[in-house]
């Protein structure tokens, strides 16, 4: 039975090799010391590997969430149809999880994009961040594309690597003021774990308006 | 019929079996792609491939799902809600493996729920999409684009021929994009099957539901082998 009851639903998008994934298992565990309980849709072109990955790290082993809340979807080659023209397997699946476990907090729907077209289906994503890092060279916020112009959260990863290939984050700072006016970018080494709570803090604001956890309102 | 009602009935067709509807079909190969890997990528002829959607469509899509669609049709006709959720349940269960299963009920749900988006005076499919909402049906396909094709005014044969070209166009798309065959060769196949699917939706459609039947059991086993791969581009 599908629950009239809509979760908050987060968008992660990026280029293959980017973070998304490590991104995500950053995000879980500082949402879930704050008692947020957050289910995961991972899109994958080729292999189930993301979801696979995140599953034994943040349900098996961390026991963060059950492990039936990390689903695997395979887009047919599509990435970017699944989460914007046609994301109808997408949304059959999250709400297959809203119904199921009403008890969530979140859903994260993370999916491969590169920079020019990806953006997702405000049918499928309240919140839309975009992940890109350094390797790319500190053109690429310049450069812009619907995924860095029109993402909520625009966040930037490797920032550690930045000095090793030619990327002067400065300028990348520069051209994501201008690309994105008063729009938010963060800086974040998803490795370590450097300003991935400001990624968060994004997240508690702006798409659960600092609503307390459904399990503390219980 | 005026010229206007059937030129309004053709865009309809023409709308729903467009591959731009939002069903997720593109995301299903229907287990074609556990055949690409178990030929080790190696191309297919454009012909073993004809031959190939030939057979989904006479064994699989033909005598099942377009018997269910001709059955599901006339309830909806009538407004036979209870008739069409056990359809509904008769097809879903006829569908051996659970990824087909699954991808089909989600397709059908979504085309009805996108339907009921901009038609909002047809009772059966207002219904039925409470049904699906509340768990009383799966929402299968055949049966949902029949629903949708009888609140669209589209004729029984368009609806059958609709859902069985839309179902070749999702194969031959799945051939491209796994690097199958060439672009051209795709559109010679959909123009040589052309033939076959009229004459299946002619011989299927308007049997009784009690003669509904698959028998593919080469294309159940590659499905299931499809279910079971690590490494995948498609849902089936």
């Amino acid at each position: 039975m599908v629950s009239n009851s809509r979760i908050p639903r987060v968008g992660i998008g990026g280029p293959v090799g980017s973070g998304k994934t490590m991104l995500i298992e950053q995000i879980v565990p500082i949402l879930s010391s704050r008692g947020y309980l957050v289910g995961i849709i991972s899109n994958d072109v080729v292999s189930r590997e993301d979801a696979e990955r995140m599953r034994r790290n943040l349900a098996t082993e961390k026991g963060l969430m059950s492990e039936d809340l990390v689903i695997g979807l395979a887009t047919g080659g599509c990435p970017h149809t699944a989460v914007r023209e046609d994301p109808s397997m997408n949304i059959s699946v999250v709400e297959e999880m809203e119904s199921k476990h009403n008890e969530l907090d979140l859903i994260i729907i993370e999916s491969g994009g590169d920079n020019i077209t990806t953006t997702f289906s405000p049918a499928l994503a309240d919140y839309f961040i975009y992940i890109i890092d350094v390797t790319g060279g500190d053109k690429y916020p310049r450069k812009r594309g619907l995924g860095i112009e029109n993402c909520d959260l625009l966040v930037i990863n490797k920032i550690d690597i930045a000095q090793y290939v030619g990327a002067d984050l400065t300028i990348m700072e520069r051209d994501a003021k201008i690309v994105r006016g008063a729009k938010p970018y963060v800086f974040v080494n998803c490795k370590t774990g450097q300003g991935v709570k400001d990624v968060t803090e994004h997240i508690i604001r702006d798409v659960l308006f600092e609503s307390a956890p459904k399990a503390v309102v219980k | 019929m005026s010229i206007d009602k059937l030129s309004i009935e053709q865009i309809s067709a023409l709308q729903l079996s467009d591959s731009f509807f939002p069903t997720g079909m593109y995301t299903t190969s229907n287990g074609l792609e556990a055949l690409f890997y178990k030929k080790q990528r190696k191309l297919y002829s454009p012909n073993e491939l004809l031959e190939m959607i030939k057979v989904y469509l006479e064994c699989q899509i033909g005598p099942a799902d377009c018997t269910a669609l001709g059955n599901s049709y006339d309830c909806a006709k009538r407004k036979d809600v209870g008739a069409l959720v056990e359809i509904d349940r008769m097809i879903f269960s006829m569908k051996l493996i659970r990824d087909i299963r699954e991808a089909s009920a989600r397709s059908g749900s979504q085309l009805i729920r996108c339907l009921v988006s901009f038609i909002t005076d047809n009772d059966v499919l207002n219904n039925f999409n409470d049904m699906i909402k509340t768990g009383g049906a799966t929402g299968v396909y055949p049966v949902a684009f029949a629903i949708a094709c009888n609140a669209l005014e589209i004729s029984k044969n368009t609806a059958g021929l609709a859902m069985l070209y839309s179902f070749t166009v999702s194969m031959v798309g799945a051939a491209l994009r796994l690097g199958m065959l060439q672009h051209y060769d795709g559109q010679r196949i959909i123009h040589e099957l052309k033939p076959d699917i009229s004459e299946i939706v002619e011989k299927c459609i308007e049997r009784p539901l009690s003669s509904m039947w698959q028998f593919a059991p080469g294309i159940d086993i590659i499905q299931v082998k499809h279910e079971r791969m690590n490494s995948k581009m498609f849902i089936t």
